[in-house]
């Protein structure tokens, strides 16, 4: 009986523990929400304006959520790509988040496989980026801190989901000669932008762009690939070259 | 433009981003001590998104026509637009404000050059 009691106490404690560490994350996403409601509600009409039916943009917005590739995959599907050339722009696009979760490993490493999987789909630039700054400024709680980015993630999706449905409702009532479908390229370059802050970045930058222009008239999208693929050569190289090899074994 | 996308391909390309969303957030998550990423890799991986990225705004914002033919006047709304953002970007980082300042510009370049 007394055995009982005490580790029924035990358990409630758990759980409120958890909830707190659940709605310490919901308070620490907070500041970027402005900010990722506006850009859901821009990347709905975007969606909507360039080609993409309702209910599709809807439901990629809930199964795929990841913007930068949904806006990259979409105007390659209405000029026809074919579908393995579709699926790998958007596999590249999203190779970034294998270092996210490369990084968040040894925070989660210790979970069920479940509870990892969920963690990792619900992960995007934003609460990941908040996540390790938070991590960075000892903002963790001690405990429970896959409640604490649960709670993160669950705001950003909800967030996310509800503009998201705002922009595609609000897209269907501007008129297509405003040109929207041009908020897509807007979009994408909005994401570069922040991302050509070193210099191996810049040459990739600029050699996937030459590449692309003189292999666009290749078919099925095919110089989309060339432009990549040159520009992360091209990237990687001059990041090794960057670095003496003295040096690089410390970094 | 025009000409709808099939069902059957909507239906699979939704299924293959979904997989690729799966795959990329959660692989280490899921095998973290089976696999090891070489610093190579890890810097290809890193520049992989910015290069995709202009790879496909590069065409987009500079060629114009069915044929393609490259157009770098400063009468092509789509490199104004482009080009505001961009300036914008050298200031801020806000993205609404990014595309904001790029489709006023690309709208008035559009209308009125």
């Amino acid at each position: 009986m007394g055995v009982d009691a005490q580790h029924r106490q035990l358990v409630s404690g758990l759980a409120r523990e958890r909830r707190a560490a659940f709605r310490a994350g919901t308070r620490a996403i907070m500041p970027s929400i402005p900010g990722s409601a506006a850009w859901s509600v821009i990347a709905g009409v975007a969606m909507l304006k360039g080609g993409l039916p309702a209910g599709w943009a809807i439901a990629w917005a809930f199964s795929v959520y990841a913007a930068s590739a949904q806006l990259a995959v979409l105007p390659l599907m209405i000029a026809g790509a074919p579908l393995w050339v579709l699926v790998a722009t958007g596999f590249i696009t999203n190779l970034r988040f294998v270092i996210y979760s490369a990084a968040l490993r040894p925070y989660f490493a210790h979970l069920p496989l479940r509870r990892r999987l969920a963690l990792g789909f619900f992960m995007t630039d934003f609460t990941f980026l908040m996540f390790m700054r938070n991590s960075q400024d000892k903002l963790l709680p001690e405990k429970h801190v896959d409640s604490y980015f649960a709670g993160m993630c669950a705001v950003n999706y909800i967030t996310w989901q509800v503009f998201f449905i705002v922009g595609v409702v609000a897209g269907s009532y501007v008129p297509t000669e405003w040109g929207m479908e041009f908020t897509g390229t807007l979009a994408l370059i909005a994401l570069v932008g922040p991302a050509l802050n070193a210099r191996p970045a810049v040459v990739g930058f600029i050699v996937a762009s030459l590449v692309a222009l003189i292999t666009h008239a290749l078919p099925f999208k095919l110089g989309i690939f060339c432009g990549a693929m040159a520009g992360i050569v091209a990237a990687t190289l001059a990041d090794r070259w960057r670095l003496p090899p003295a040096q690089e074994g410390m970094s | 433009m025009s000409e709808t996308v099939p069902f059957i391909t909507l239906l699979l390309v939704t299924i293959g981003l979904s997989a690729s969303t799966i795959f990329t957030r959660t692989c280490f998550l899921v095998a973290g001590n089976r696999i090891r990423l070489s610093h190579t890799a890890e810097v290809a991986l890193r520049y992989a998104p910015v290069c995709t990225l202009a790879a496909i705004i590069a065409p987009d914002v500079l060629l114009q026509g069915p044929g393609g033919s490259l157009d770098l006047s400063s009468l092509n709304p789509r490199l104004v637009g482009a080009a505001a953002a961009a300036v914008f970007l050298c200031f801020s980082r806000h993205i609404v404000g990014c595309m904001l300042v790029g489709m006023v510009a690309y709208s008035v370049a559009r209308l009125y050059l």
